[in-house]
């Protein structure tokens, strides 16, 4: 037919608005955007139509919800369900499949009458292809569900399915569990105190200010009547502003109860004020929370903390691994899992040092447990050799040396084996709090950082970078502090040591070949494999440390020392979120690499196999070591060869 | 080719783009299921309602496969009226007197029309009232008429109205409001701006796959089940 003016082929407006409204769609420019909307088709699911079936659907295109929502759900053999999401309008289902090549990973099904855009899937997945935008957004968006797919597929074959209560730690917020609040005046005695709780049968009170209900000052919980009235014969009569705790840690409404129990573990706490809009609306338990999760890793924090004797604990230290596995299966972020096992292993410690405090006196002089390398940034996966040290007070005199020198070194060897025991490998390079050079009083480490600042030798240095990443494990941390000081004085100022460190991290040779693939080793026993740590986590790390040095920030966990560079606007926002996403991703594939051996009983390791990762992993991967480029002409800019 | 030296058979024969439509329904089959079918939404725009004089504007169509909207099919013409009345066309339709200038004229509108919708089932709103305007324009330009078996949204909304009312027998509820804005509403469907051939068209063709969805989901799963169970009007032009 003849084309001329009245001829008018446009896509339908209603679907480029669409388009325009919904992520990662709104950054297509309009020639594409016209494209898609001119080869999407339109149908409709009454209430109750069952889209996708796991595993048997094979995905023929992407769904793009116009109107109405779904459920996605998984199914046991028995046919009990699971809900996983409710997905509305503007949300996508399927993007996963078409990526990976796989059938359907879950149950779909309205739950309303819904409209569906539906996107051819080649069409997709040339989007894919040609916008590195397009395929960040969804693996960023369903890097959890990589995750959690992957672990369905081991669990299918090697693990027993768990009941269908797992996911509530990341899907039920603080809110929702929240008790009527109730309060007392902080001029109230001990026993109106005792009385009100009795009486409303609660275990704890919010305490305010007399004269304002709203100012939330402290909290007393039933142990606190245990702790300092009972024991002590406390009178009844004095204010419970006596034997409250202030101030009172709070947790948004919103937060996730995964959150929250992070916040209660890390602070030793079983309670946390719920805040909405800035007012305080009630508390929340750990013992809430535990009553929703059956299975959690706040059981086994808190048997370690209840544990009499070091032996029982190594059966508990390697129960980790089993509740990481958990923890990823239920979808959390590389950073969260890093966090957890981070905690759970300083309770280890804790309750191991605090039991051999018991057994061999206190000690002649306050310390501090040192943690170093990825232990110290808080970043350790299933794989963890022991990496510490020992940081007393300077002795007063050549008596209390001698006696902190025998002391620490019976303490540090026995505290070493039962590490060994707990299933935490001894350190190949001897940095251990055993070896007499890594326990010292403050003086001597003082005087190590100076000399690798002060004259850095090379060869030196690169076994040094990880003492740079200390943090307190448990002791005096006052003494972890005034050592931190003490080299972000010096640092900050020594552009010559951390022109040393710069130059070291630029010389790790980016894992990606001219052509952009990958660099695998050659030979040997990891042939064809990437060093995922050392060639793709490793310059991120060091990115992150000489950053921090040089600007004296105290922080040691490299996704935080990017925040607080951002923050400081030390770097551009575009660098931060780029650098973090590439890390995240990175940790990501490191756990489930690692989680898969762990799975086909072998030894973890971080030597990935290219070939073993889907198209879009493959991709994904590439782009994340093409940052370190970018981190490296940072550095390159900063401190210049001369 | 011989027709092409007798001027007279020339001009009474019906087109054969018509021709060949009308022989696509011969025996046509109401009984396979819904989604062998292809469906034509459209909508026309009128220079006015009154049946001598007016005549169409423009006509919008949309296809529907597997029962999908698919949206690459998108048909959307204006077209240039015989009697051009400048003022008019702007005062209900979205289309600019220069646009109606210089777009085609029916001639050569329709037979692209009918190629379009060839063997084909058409649905529309109120499908009679554009079927008339249509047919007037295929007798004066192409001596003949569309065969296309046709399907009126608007009955099939009212069957629905029936089957979830419960009035089996009652005819028509009173007071209920069937036009095609309202009815988007109360279904809650994605909504477009009326009085665009093009748009009605769309919206059409999303009331027409819910309600054939939904009738489906009850269990009418051929096109004769439809027909005879929501009563909602088979009827074929001739």
């Amino acid at each position: 037919m003849v084309q001329n003016s009245s001829v008018h082929i446009v896509a339908p407006e209603m679907a480029i608005e669409f388009f325009k409204g919904i992520m990662p769609f709104d950054s297509l420019d309009d020639a594409t955007l016209d494209r898609l909307a001119r080869n999407c088709r339109v149908d409709f699911y009454p209430q109750g139509t069952r889209l996708l079936t796991t595993g048997e659907t094979d995905i023929t295109h992407l769904y793009l919800i116009q109107r109405g929502g779904v459920k996605a759900f998984i199914e046991d053999e028995l046919g009990e369900e699971t809900l996983k999401d409710f997905r509305g309008v503007g949300a996508y289902i399927g993007a996963l499949g078409i990526i990976r090549g796989t059938p359907a990973n879950l149950n779909i099904e309205t739950v309303e009458d819904t409209f569906c855009f539906l996107l051819p899937k080649e069409i997709f997945l040339e989007l894919v292809e040609q916008h590195p935008s397009f395929a960040h957004y969804y693996l960023k968006s369903f890097s959890e569900k990589v995750v959690s797919t992957a672990y369905n597929q081991l669990r299918r074959h090697k693990v027993s399915k768990r009941s269908g209560d797992d996911l509530y730690l990341f899907s039920v917020h603080v809110g929702e569990l929240v008790k009527k609040l109730h309060t007392i005046s902080s001029k109230a005695s001990i026993q109106q105190a005792a009385s009100s709780m009795t009486r409303n049968c609660v275990g704890s009170l919010l305490v305010y200010e007399p004269d304002d209900r709203e100012n939330i000052v402290g909290i007393i919980t039933d142990t606190d009547f245990r702790r300092k009235v009972v024991a002590k014969g406390l009178d009844y009569d004095l204010p419970v502003s006596e034997i409250m705790s202030g101030p009172v840690e709070r947790v948004l409404s919103q937060s996730l109860c995964f959150d929250a129990l992070l916040q209660m573990m890390s602070a030793s706490i079983h309670h946390l004020a719920v805040e909405r809009r800035g007012r305080i609306i009630g508390v929340v338990t750990s013992h809430d929370i535990m009553l929703i999760q059956g299975h959690s890793p706040y059981y086994l924090f808190k048997e370690i903390r209840g544990q009499h004797e070091a032996e029982g604990l190594y059966a508990l230290a390697k129960k980790i691994p089993d509740v990481i596995r958990g923890l990823i299966k239920e979808g959390a972020k590389a950073g969260n899992i890093t966090q957890m096992i981070a905690i759970l292993n300083d309770h280890i410690l804790e309750r191991l040092l605090t039991l051999l405090e018991e057994e061999l006196g206190p000690p002649p002089v306050a310390y501090c447990w040192l943690f170093l390398g990825s232990e110290g940034r808080r970043e350790q996966t299933f794989k963890t050799d022991q990496d510490n040290a020992i940081l007393y007070a300077d002795p007063a005199n050549s008596e209390e040396k001698k006696a902190a020198e025998v002391y620490f070194r019976e303490f540090s060897e026995k505290a070493i084996d039962h590490l060994v025991n707990c299933g935490y490998p001894l350190c190949p390079g001897e940095i251990m709090a055993t070896n007499p050079r890594w326990c010292q009083p403050l003086a001597v480490w003082k005087d190590y950082f100076s000399r690798w600042i002060d004259s850095p030798d090379p060869g030196e240095l690169l076994n040094a970078t990880i003492f740079f990443d200390f943090r307190s494990g448990y002791g005096d941390s006052n003494l972890a502090q005034s050592l931190r000081s003490h080299l972000n004085e010096k640092a900050t100022k020594k552009d010559v040591f951390l022109f040393h460190l710069a130059r070291q991290c630029v010389s790790i040779r980016i894992p990606l070949s001219f052509f952009k693939n990958f660099i695998v080793n050659k030979d040997g026993e990891h042939k064809n494999r990437l060093d995922i740590k050392h060639q793709g986590l490793t310059p991120f790390v060091n990115f992150a440390r000489i950053l921090a040095l040089k600007h004296g920030i105290s922080e040691t966990n490299t996704l935080a020392r990017l925040k607080e560079l951002l923050a400081s606007e030390l770097i551009s926002h575009e660098m931060w979120s780029t650098a973090t996403d590439a890390y995240e991703l990175q940790m990501q594939q490191r756990l489930i690499h690692q989680l898969r051996q762990i799975e086909e009983g072998k030894q973890p390791d971080n030597h990935i196999n290219p070939e073993e990762l889907s198209d879009l992993e493959r991709r994904m991967l590439k782009e994340a070591f093409a940052v370190i480029e970018r981190l490296y002409t940072f550095l390159d800019q900063m401190y210049p060869v001369p | 080719m011989w027709d092409l030296f007798c001027p007279e058979r020339w001009f009474a024969k019906t087109d054969p783009l018509l021709q060949t439509n009308r022989d696509s329904f011969v025996g046509f089959d109401q009984t396979r299921p819904l989604t062998e079918y292809t469906f034509v939404v459209c909508d026309t725009e009128l220079t006015g309602l009154n049946k001598k004089k007016d005549e169409l504007i423009s006509i919008g169509a949309v296809i529907i496969r597997d029962l999908q909207i698919d949206l690459s099919s998108i048909f959307h013409r204006f077209v240039r009226p015989q009697n051009m009345d400048p003022t008019r066309a702007t005062l209900v339709h979205r289309i600019t007197p220069k646009q109606l200038a210089s777009a085609e004229p029916i001639e050569s509108v329709l037979p692209e029309f009918v190629e379009y919708i060839s063997g084909s089932l058409l649905v529309g709103h109120h499908l009679p009232l554009d079927m008339y305007f249509l047919n007037k324009a295929a007798r004066q330009v192409m001596n003949g008429t569309l065969s296309n078996p046709g399907v009126d949204t608007m009955r099939m909304a009212q069957g629905y109205k029936r089957v979830q009312l419960g009035y089996y027998h009652e005819h028509n509820p009173r007071q209920i409001s069937y036009s095609l804005e309202d009815l988007a509403r109360e279904y809650s469907l994605p909504g477009f701006k009326s009085h665009d051939a093009m748009e009605d068209a769309l919206q059409t063709a999303y009331l027409f796959l819910f309600l054939i969805k939904k009738f489906r989901k009850g269990g009418l799963v051929t096109l004769k089940d439809i027909f005879q169970a929501g009563r909602v009007g088979s009827f074929r032009y001739r």
